[in-house]
């Protein structure tokens, strides 16, 4: 039974549960088996924000699983919390943009993205969760291309059609993140 | 009349608290009293957000205590009310919850457990497992179904109105913050359609007719002078409660049949041992899971029979043992050996449960 299950932290604010949002709409769209849960403190700002989701073909059974297949964390604070996550068989993405320390838990695969300084180099800071999800959806390749730009859509469609440079941009962010990690399906 | 937003089958993919709101609104619930808590406040939320298109009714009360007994009076007023709460609210609306159950008031409650004690988490936990099945000062006089998932949240949302009203107990649907939470896809439908009617719900209060010509006094009492008054009275609901309750048990058997080992578990950790009994199987052991839906009453006679054709039983729970401490006083007699998993305010993986299941199978085959 194939299951996907990817662990996304960082900091509140960051667009952690955003991104988890479009991802799994976008199985969901896709006729995948889902299930997210979102994972915070009381804070509204600031806090380590993490979301859990698992995409499978099969009806999933346990909400909350130990080890995630994928985990990218997004700051410092971000590869503390997701150590408990990780197993030898865990690929973790961190971006070394923005964190000063490195995932140091036994795994996989550790892979370092830069997208924080290039969203904010090249395109806009406010893409910078997108890119994210660029680099996502080409890591765990359970999804296609089409299937999350049809979930931005029902993200954000209403935002994109008052502004159609917007779609624009966010389609690049998601074309420059999946751009940023060599193999697919990792 | 509200009007009902499900008419026909429809596949959605919605967070648990929104299949609630919905569930309410198809069991054609007319009105909502509540005051805000994590994580159950998107029930509140999506109620409110569909009224334009419902036409039911919302009061946002200063509290959980006020919330409660408002649930109260719009029973008492023939509406068919419910109300939602977790953690610190559940305990505050225990005065109320114990009223009900003292006059046999139809009151429903969604509970969101999170962590405890007192303010705590605001996630997930099933620490509020004793409090929702016997808090108050009584003898918990409830019925509570616990749900692991959002068909359950659907399907139990909409029973615990019926149940309610069919037998006047307190009707609690007790899930929690993870199934608040989390998305994922679930079937929503029109009651009528799965051969479902709603029970009516006769105003208690301000009845129609002249009392004596057309109908009897209605007297509900939380007062009593003297003791042996309040014993007869209690009695009486205990007779009530035994009947009631092997109409209204629920359990569920997952590979149970030739289980050696039996997994007792309920609500969302319930659907983590599933995956624990899979993956157990693949390895050759012979797990299987009891998992209680209605955990006040408890299904005793089958869960008796599970236990005692297992091996070793495991409770698990993201608690310290709330149900395992239930479930224990109805096993009393039973010699079957049992070990524990408990996970106080945090959620219980399928891996934490192959684990401990194969040290169990490994210390038996020492023994």
């Amino acid at each position: 039974m194939a299951r996907t299950k990817i662990v996304l932290a960082g900091e509140g604010g960051q667009g952690v549960q955003s991104v988890a949002k479009i991802l799994v709409e976008a199985g969901y769209e896709a006729g995948k088996e889902i299930l997210y849960i979102p994972n915070f403190g009381v804070e509204q700002r600031g806090g380590v924000s993490v979301a859990f989701c698992q995409i499978a073909d099969e009806k999933i059974g346990e909400p909350r699983f130990a080890k995630g297949d994928i985990i990218i964390a997004l700051s410092d604070r971000a590869i503390a919390r997701c150590e408990t996550y990780t197993s030898e068989n865990s690929v973790v993405v961190y971006d070394s943009s923005v964190c000063t320390t490195k995932p140091t838990a036994k795994c996989k695969e550790v892979i370092a993205v830069e997208a924080n300084k290039i969203a904010n180099e090249q395109l806009s800071a406010r893409v910078f969760n997108i890119m994210i999800l660029g680099v996502l959806l080409k890591a765990t390749n359970v999804l296609k291309l089409e299937d999350i730009k049809n979930a931005m859509e029902i993200a954000l469609g209403k935002k994109f059609d008052a502004k159609p440079e917007l779609r624009e941009l966010n389609y690049k962010a998601l074309e420059m993140g999946m751009a940023m990690v060599e193999k697919v399906g990792v | 009349m509200v009007k009902k937003l499900i008419t026909q089958d429809t596949r959605m993919f919605l967070t648990g608290n929104e299949v609630i709101a919905y569930a309410a609104n198809a069991a054609e619930a007319e009105f909502m009293y509540g005051y805000p808590i994590t994580p159950q406040n998107e029930i509140m939320h999506t109620w409110c957000k569909l009224l334009p298109k419902t036409e039911a009714g919302f009061l946002q009360t200063e509290d959980e205590i006020s919330a409660g007994f408002s649930t109260i009076g719009g029973i008492l007023a023939g509406k068919r009310a419910f109300t939602a709460t977790a953690g610190p609210g559940n305990v505050i609306m225990q005065d109320a919850q114990s009223m009900a159950e003292m006059m046999r008031i139809p009151f429903v409650c969604a509970v969101m457990q999170r962590g405890g004690p007192s303010t705590a988490t605001v996630i997930y936990a099933q620490q509020e497992t004793r409090l929702t099945c016997f808090g108050g000062n009584g003898e918990g006089f409830r019925i509570v179904y616990s749900t692991a998932g959002h068909q359950d949240l659907y399907d139990y949302m909409i029973k615990s109105f019926n149940t309610a009203w069919k037998y006047r107990f307190p009707t609690f649907m007790l899930a929690d913050g993870y199934q608040g939470k989390m998305r994922e896809p679930v079937t929503l439908y029109d009651p009528k359609s799965r051969g479902i009617t709603m029970e009516p719900t006769p105003a208690a209060l301000r009845a129609p007719g002249v009392i004596g010509v057309d109908r009897e006094a209605t007297h509900l009492r939380n007062t009593f002078n003297l003791e042996e008054e309040l014993m007869e009275q209690l009695d009486k609901y205990q007779i009530d409660y035994d009947k009631m309750s092997k109409e209204v048990e629920e359990y569920l058997e997952y590979k149970a049949e030739d289980a050696e080992v039996l997994i007792i578990a309920h609500g969302i950790v319930a659907r983590s041992a599933m995956t624990a009994v899979d993956e157990l199987r693949a390895k050759g052991i012979k797990a299987g899971l009891f998992r209680p839906i209605t955990i006040r009453p408890l299904p005793v006679e089958p869960m008796r029979k599970a236990v005692k054709r297992a091996k070793q039983v495991l409770f698990t729970e993201s608690a310290n043992g709330q149900l395992a401490q239930m479930c224990l006083e109805k096993l009393y007699g039973l010699t079957t050996p049992y070990q524990t998993l408990f996970k106080m305010g945090v959620g219980v993986t399928g891996d934490d449960i192959v684990a401990k299941v194969e040290t169990m199978v490994q210390e038996m085959a020492n023994v």
